[in-house]
């Protein structure tokens, strides 16, 4: 279930030039609503959509996503 | 409603026309039931009326909302939602059957003109048929709101 997966989208998306939630969507191969679903935590992704998310911002997926037991 | 997918608006849509049609499919088996009316031919003829009405409520309902907002594909989390939602949906049906057989049985002890009727056997099967539905689409409208 969502919760104990923390992730940096939006922060990552919004960075620079900044990047529509569609046009992430489109990127990644998702729908608009599941982008949305990630960015507020309801919603933790398959490995496939996180390493594509990974290589869309140019960062390694843990820099992306970690678990909350990570920030203790 | 431009927040929600296509699926979830397919979710909501079916969901309402379900319990509409399923209340007046209900509600008319038990007007007959009182009138002492209600036989196989008289089921059959609701049934199959109910089912077309609702398949041609369900296709103009999906022919709009694809013109007005787009259809989508799945994508992994649409498809994992139907999974979770069908597998529970499954097992509420399934639990629904084997207490239908248990009041076949059971009741048949009491009253097996009643309780063994083909037409309150097909009934009890329906009824059980259109609460898992609305279970499995309560539960994909809830995964969508609130998570998976």
């Amino acid at each position: 279930m969502p919760g104990n997966i923390t992730n940096r989208v939006r922060e990552l998306r919004q960075a620079g030039a900044g990047m529509t939630q569609q046009q992430l969507a489109e990127a990644v191969g998702v729908s608009r609503q599941t982008i949305i679903a990630i960015e507020s935590g309801r919603y933790s992704p398959s490995l496939e959509v996180a390493l594509k998310i990974a290589r869309t911002f140019g960062h390694p997926v843990e820099a992306i996503f970690s678990l909350e037991d990570d920030a203790d | 409603m431009s927040s929600m997918s296509f699926q979830e608006k397919s979710a909501w849509g079916t969901l309402a026309s379900l319990l509409v049609i399923g209340a007046l499919y209900f509600s008319s088996v038990a007007n007959l039931w009182r009138a002492e009316q209600l036989h196989m031919a008289s089921m059959f003829g609701l049934s199959v009326g109910f089912t077309v009405l609702l398949v041609m409520v369900l296709v103009g309902f999906h022919i709009i909302v694809a013109a007005i907002s787009g259809a989508e594909n799945e994508d992994e989390r649409d498809r994992l939602i139907a999974w979770r939602s069908g597998h529970i949906g499954g097992i509420v049906l399934g639990f629904g059957v084997v207490s239908i057989v248990l009041m076949i049985i059971g009741g048949g002890m009491v009253d097996s003109t009643l309780w063994q009727s083909p037409v309150i056997i097909a009934n009890a099967l329906m009824a059980m048929v259109f609460i898992a539905t609305v279970v499995e689409l309560a539960l994909t409208i809830w995964f969508h709101r609130r998570g998976i």
